[in-house]
C-alpha cells in the first residue's frame, strides 16, 4: 500500500477512441468490446514501479462527448499527466487533436506531461492515420507518442508507465513542485526522507548539465 | 444607525418618506453618484434597510448592487456592503420566530430573488471571481451569498458553476483559508454545491477533498470535535453516497484506514455530548455508505476486506460490547457491523469469534439475540439485531450450520444459552414481535441451504410432562392454527414457506400431519376481513409450495390430488387471487427494496426482504402449476421422462467417455514410462558397447606392447618393475662398470704380486735353507699388505 509518489492522470480525446478501454486494460487487464458511454468522469487506480520505487497512479477517465467538455476542463489543473487519445481508424479523431491540445494547454499547469496515443493499432486493415503522422504531430507539439491496442493490450502498460517515467524524471530535475498537491503529484506517506538528498543530487547533476 | 445619518441627514421637515421611497432615493444615488464615498454610504444604507424592507430592496436595488460588484472592484468596503445586502435579500436563513405562513412567503421571496440574480449566468461567474479576492469583507459575504443562492436554486446554480472554468476548484480553495470562519462557511457552501450532483462531487473529490476533510476532522478532535467535524462529515457523505467513482477513489486512496481511529472509544462512555453522538452517527453512516448492499458486490467486498484488514471492524465490535454507549449509537453500530460482515466469509468468521466481556464470556451473537427477543429493548435496536443476524448468515453456509446445530439433539449444549434456544424461545413467546423476529431469523438459517432444511426437521421440542415430544415443524403449524396475532402468523408462515420450498422431504413432513392441508384450504377459501388478507395469501403460497415441490410420496397428497382439492374447495381463480394478496400488500414493495428491516412502527413489521425474493421466484411458478390441467401435466411428465431418458443416455455416454478417458490416460502413462525404460536400456547398451570397444582397444594395445617387450631386454622389464629411473640406472651401471674394472685391475695386480711373491719365495728358498725361515716367510706378507694400502 505504501508508495513513494502518487501521480494523477487524466485521459482525454474524442468519444469512442477507447479511453475507458485503455484504463480498463491497464487496471483490470481485460477488454470490454461493447462501447459503454462514459458519463462525466470515472476513476481507476494502479500501482507501478519505476526505478525501484512504488508509484501509485490515480487515473480519471473523462467523457469524450462535446457536452461534457466543460466538466472535463476542471480536471486539467490538478493532473500531472494526460493521455491524449485518438483512433487510428478514424481520421476525424486525429484532426481534433489540436483542439484538445489547446484546451489542455490552456487549463493545465505548464509542466503536465502529455502522451499522445493512437489507439486501436490491432485494426491495421482499417487504418486511416499513418503512424508517421502521429509521430510528426507529437514531434511538432513536444509530446511523447505511442500506438496502442486496448484490445490486445499492446503498448498499454508502456503508455501509462512511460508517462510516469517522464513525470518522474521531471521531479528528479526539480521541474515539478512536489509539495504543491495541485500539480497532481503527492509524496507517499512512507517516503524515505534519507533518499531525497540522493535523488536531488542526481537531479542536480541533470540540471547542471542543462545549465552548462 | 447609518441609514438615518446618511438618508435623513439631508431631509428637513415634511412627512416621513415610505421605505420604498427611501430605497428609490438610495438606488438613484448608487447609480448616479460620481464620488465613491457617496456610493459607499448609499450601499451601506441599503444594507441596513435590507432586512426590514427585504422586498423593496430586492426589487429596486438588485441591479444597482450587481452593477457595483462589476464596476467598483477596487474598493473592498463597498463590495462587502453590496454582497451583504444581496445576501440579506436572497437568504431565508435569518428569518426566525415566524409562523409557517410568513416563512413560506419569505422562502418564495428568496427563490424569486435568486431567479432574478441568476437570470444572467455571468452574475455567478462574477461572484466566483470576487471569491478570489482575499479581503475578509469580500470573501466572507461572497461565500454566504453563494451558499444562499445554492440553497434556493441548487440545480441551476450548480449547472452554472460546473461549466465556469475552474469554478469548483476555486471554491475548493476555501477549505485552505486560514480564517476559520471562511473555512467553516466554505464547508457549508460545498455541502450545498455537492448536493445531488455527481459531476461536481467528483471534481471536489479530485481536488483532494477527502484528504483535506479528513485532516480537518483530525485537527478538530474527531468525534470529540464540534460542529465543524459534523459539517465535514456531512460533506463527505455528500461526496460518497451513491457515487461509485468517488467510493472507489476513497478506497484506493487508503482513506478507509483513516476512519478506524474515529471509533476508538474508551471504557467509560457515559456522558457523551449531543455533538459527539451526532458526529459518531455520521461516521457510522460513512462506513455504511462504503459497504452498502446496494453497491456493486465487488466494490463492497473489497471495502469489507479492507475494513477487516485495517482493524475497523474489530474497533466497531469493541463499541458493540462496550458499556455506556448511548442506545442510538449502539443501534447504528450494530447496523454498521451488519453491513461490514454481510456476505464476507472472513468477516463473518471473525464476528463468530467476538465474545462479550461477561462472566463466563458469551458469544456476541448470543448476547445480541437476547436483546432481539427481549420485549423491553427498543424496537429499532431489535430490528438492528435481526439485521445483524441476517447479514451474519447471508451466503454463510458454515454459520447457518452452526446455528442449526445448537438445536440438534446430538450437538445441543444444555449448560449454556445457545442461539438456537433463544430463537425457539422467541418463536413461542407471548410477544408477537419476538415471534416474528425469531421466525425470520430462523428462516435465514435455512436460506438456500437444503442440508439445514433437512437437519431442522430433526428438531424435537419437549412439551408438558407426560406428553410425547413434538417436532419443531409441527409446533409451528400448531401455533398457526391457534389463531394468534397476525404478526406471529405471518412470521411463522414465512418460516414454513422458506423451510419447505425446494425441499421435498420437508414438504412430505408437512403434509404428513393430517390437519395441515384442511387448515390451509379453510384459511384460503374463507371470506375474511382486510386484516387477514396477507395471511390468506401466505397460506396460498404455502399450499402452492406443497404442490410445486411435491415428490408424490404421500398417496393422499400427491400433486394431482392437491390440485383437485384446490379446484373443488377454493377454485383456481380464487386461489391465484389470494396468492396475489402478498405482492399487492402495501408494505411488500418497501421490504423488497433493501435488505435492512426498517419499519415505521412495530405493527408494520410484516415482510422480510429475503422472503420477498422467494415470493418473486415462486408466484409465477405456482400459478402455472395450479393452472396446468392434469393432461398437460402428464404430457409434461412424459416430456420430462424422455428428457430424463435422454439425460440418462447422455450421462451413460459421459460415463463411458470418462472411463475411456481414464483408460487412455493410464495407457498414455504406460507408454511414456515404457519409452523412458527403453531409452534407459538403450543408453546402457550403448554405454556397454563403448566399454567393450574400449576394452578391445586396450587389449590390442597391450598385445602390441607385449610383442615389442619380448623383443627388448628382459632386464629393462625388471628395472621397470623395480620402478627405478633410467637415469639412475645408467649411473649405477656406470659405477658398477667402474667397480668391475677396478676389481679386474686389482686382480691383475694381485696376481702379479702373487707371481712376484712366488718368485721371491722360491728365490729365498733357494738362497737360504737356514733357521731364519719363519722370519723370512712372514716378511713378504708384510710387504704385500703395505703395498695394497698405499695403492688404493
Amino acid at each position: 500500500m505504501a508508495y513513494a509518489y502518487l501521480f494523477k492522470y487524466i485521459i482525454i480525446g474524442d468519444t469512442g477512441v477507447g479511453k475507458s478501454c485503455l484504463l480498463l486494460q491497464f487496471t483490470d487487464k481485460r477488454f470490454q468490446p461493447v462501447h459503454d458511454l462514459t458519463i462525466g468522469v470515472e476513476f481507476g487506480a494502479r500501482m507501478i514501479t519505476i526505478d525501484g520505487k512504488q508509484i501509485k497512479l490515480q487515473i480519471w477517465d473523462t467523457a469524450g462527448q462535446e457536452s461534457f467538455r466543460s466538466i472535463t476542463r476542471s480536471y486539467y489543473r490538478g493532473a500531472a499527466g494526460a493521455l491524449l487519445v485518438y483512433d487510428i481508424t478514424r481520421r476525424d479523431t486525429f484532426n481534433h487533436l489540436t483542439t484538445w491540445l489547446e484546451d489542455a494547454r490552456q487549463h493545465s499547469n505548464s509542466n503536465m506531461v502529455i502522451m499522445l496515443i493512437g489507439n486501436k493499432s490491432d485494426l491495421e486493415s482499417r487504418r486511416e492515420v499513418k503512424k508517421e503522422e502521429g509521430e510528426a504531430f507529437a514531434r511538432e507539439h513536444g509530446l511523447i507518442f505511442m500506438e496502442t491496442s486496448a484490445k490486445t493490450a499492446s503498448n498499454v502498460e508502456e503508455a501509462f508507465i512511460n508517462t510516469a517515467k517522464e513525470i518522474y524524471e521531471k521531479i528528479q530535475e526539480g521541474v515539478f513542485d512536489i509539495n504543491n498537491e495541485a500539480n497532481g503529484i503527492k509524496i507517499g506517506p512512507q517516503h524515505p526522507t534519507t533518499n531525497s538528498p540522493l535523488s536531488t543530487s542526481q537531479g542536480g547533476q541533470h540540471a547542471g548539465g542543462g545549465c552548462c | 444607525m447609518n441609514f438615518f445619518r446618511g438618508v435623513m441627514g439631508g431631509q428637513t421637515a415634511g412627512p416621513q418618506p415610505s421605505g420604498a421611497e427611501t430605497i428609490q432615493k438610495l438606488c438613484d444615488r448608487v447609480a448616479s453618484s460620481t464620488l465613491l464615498e457617496d456610493r459607499r454610504d448609499a450601499v451601506r444604507a441599503l444594507k441596513s434597510l435590507s432586512k426590514k424592507y427585504r422586498m423593496e430592496v430586492g426589487t429596486q436595488a438588485m441591479d444597482h448592487l450587481i452593477n457595483i460588484l462589476q464596476t467598483d472592484r477596487s474598493d473592498s468596503e463597498i463590495l462587502g456592503y453590496a454582497l451583504d445586502t444581496l445576501y440579506n435579500v436572497i437568504s431565508n436563513d435569518e428569518e426566525e420566530e415566524q409562523d409557517e405562513n410568513a416563512q413560506k412567503q419569505a422562502d418564495d421571496l428568496g427563490t424569486q430573488f435568486t431567479e432574478k440574480f441568476i437570470q444572467d449566468p455571468e452574475h455567478i461567474t462574477l461572484l466566483l471571481t470576487l471569491l478570489e479576492e482575499f479581503d475578509f469583507h469580500v470573501r466572507w459575504p461572497g461565500v454566504k451569498l453563494l451558499t444562499a443562492l445554492l440553497k434556493n436554486q441548487g440545480v441551476q446554480v450548480q449547472g452554472i458553476i460546473l461549466v465556469s472554468p475552474m469554478g469548483v476548484s476555486r471554491l475548493m480553495d476555501l477549505l485552505a483559508d486560514s480564517r476559520e470562519v471562511i473555512r467553516n462557511d466554505g464547508l457549508l457552501l460545498l455541502q450545498q454545491l455537492t448536493k445531488g450532483n455527481a459531476a461536481i462531487q467528483k471534481i471536489v473529490a479530485f481536488e483532494n477533498a477527502f484528504e483535506r476533510l479528513l485532516d480537518i476532522i483530525t485537527e478538530e478532535g474527531s468525534s470529540d470535535g464540534g460542529i465543524v467535524v459534523e459539517d465535514c462529515l456531512l460533506l463527505l457523505l455528500n461526496l460518497l453516497k451513491n457515487n461509485s467513482s468517488n467510493q472507489n477513489f476513497f478506497k484506493e486512496g487508503s482513506y478507509i484506514q483513516r476512519m478506524k481511529p474515529w471509533f476508538e472509544v474508551g471504557d467509560d462512555n457515559s456522558g457523551w455530548s449531543a455533538q459527539k453522538v451526532t458526529n459518531l452517527h455520521l461516521m457510522l453512516q460513512l462506513v455504511r455508505v462504503m459497504v452498502s448492499p446496494v453497491n456493486s458486490p465487488g466494490a463492497t467486498a473489497s471495502c469489507q476486506k479492507c475494513m477487516y484488514q485495517c482493524g475497523l471492524l474489530q474497533q466497531l465490535c469493541t463499541i458493540l460490547m462496550a458499556t455506556g454507549v448511548p442506545a442510538d449509537i449502539l443501534t447504528e453500530t450494530i447496523n454498521t457491523v451488519s453491513e461490514v460482515i454481510r456476505g464476507s466469509q472472513v468477516n463473518q468468521d471473525y464476528f463468530t469469534s467476538v465474545n462479550a466481556p461477561s462472566n463466563p464470556p458469551r458469544p456476541a451473537i448470543v448476547v445480541l439475540l437476547m436483546s432481539m427477543v427481549n420485549e423491553r429493548q427498543p424496537f429499532v435496536l431489535r430490528c438492528a439485531v435481526l439485521y445483524c443476524f441476517q447479514c451474519f448468515l447471508y451466503k454463510n453456509q458454515k454459520g447457518q450450520g452452526e446455528i442449526v446445530a445448537t438445536l440438534l439433539p446430538s450437538t445441543i449444549d444444555a449448560n449454556s444459552i445457545s442461539a438456537g434456544q433463544l430463537l425457539c424461545g422467541g418463536l413461542f413467546s407471548a410477544d408477537s414481535l419476538s415471534n416474528w423476529c425469531a421466525a425470520v431469523a430462523l428462516a435465514h438459517t435455512l436460506q438456500d441451504n437444503l442440508t439445514q432444511k433437512e437437519q431442522l426437521l430433526r428438531v424435537q421440542l419437549a412439551t408438558s410432562l407426560g406428553k410425547p415430544p413434538v417436532s419443531l415443524l409441527q409446533q409451528c403449524t400448531n401455533i398457526l392454527s391457534q389463531g394468534s396475532k397476525v404478526q406471529t402468523r405471518v412470521g411463522l408462515l414465512m418460516l414454513l414457506c422458506t423451510w419447505i420450498s425446494n425441499c421435498p422431504i420437508a414438504v412430505t413432513h408437512f403434509l404428513h400431519n393430517q390437519d395441515n392441508v384442511p387448515f390451509l384450504t379453510a384459511q384460503i377459501s374463507e371470506n375474511l376481513g382486510e386484516d387477514e388478507r396477507l395471511v390468506q395469501g401466505l397460506c396460498a403460497l404455502l399450499l402452492g409450495i406443497c404442490i410445486y415441490y411435491n415428490d408424490n410420496s404421500l398417496e393422499n397428497y400427491t400433486k394431482e390430488k392437491l390440485k383437485q382439492l384446490i379446484e373443488k374447495r377454493i377454485g383456481k381463480e380464487n386461489f391465484v387471487e389470494k396468492l396475489g394478496f402478498i405482492t399487492k400488500h402495501e408494505l411488500y414493495s418497501r421490504a423488497a427494496l433493501k435488505p435492512q428491516p426498517i419499519f415505521p412502527s412495530p405493527e408494520q413489521m410484516l415482510f422480510d426482504h429475503e422472503f420477498t425474493r422467494l415470493v418473486k421466484e415462486l408466484e409465477g411458478l405456482i400459478t402455472k402449476a395450479v393452472h396446468k390441467s392434469s393432461e398437460e401435466e402428464k404430457k409434461e411428465e412424459e416430456v420430462k421422462k424422455t428428457l430424463e431418458q435422454h439425460d440418462n443416455i447422455v450421462t451413460q455416454y459421459k460415463e463411458l467417455i470418462r472411463e475411456q478417458d481414464v483408460q487412455i490416460q493410464e495407457l498414455k502413462e504406460k507408454v511414456s514410462s515404457m519409452t523412458t525404460q527403453t531409452e534407459q536400456l538403450q543408453a546402457t547398451v550403448s554405454q556397454q558397447q563403448s566399454q567393450i570397444q574400449q576394452h578391445k582397444d586396450q587389449y590390442n594395445i597391450l598385445k602390441l606392447k607385449l610383442g615389442k617387450e619380448n623383443q627388448s631386454q628382459s632386464s629393462q622389464g625388471d628395472t621397470q618393475v623395480n620402478g627405478l629411473q633410467t637415469e639412475e640406472l645408467a649411473q649405477l651401471r656406470e659405477e658398477l662398470e667402474e667397480l668391475r674394472r677396478q676389481q679386474k685391475l686389482l686382480q691383475t695386480q694381485l696376481s702379479e704380486k702373487d707371481v712376484q711373491i712366488d718368485s721371491l719365495v722360491s728365490s729365498m728358498a733357494m738362497l737360504s735353507c737356514s733357521n731364519d725361515f719363519n722370519f723370512y716367510f712372514l716378511h713378504p706378507l708384510f710387504v704385500l699388505f703395505h703395498y695394497t694400502i698405499s695403492s688404493s
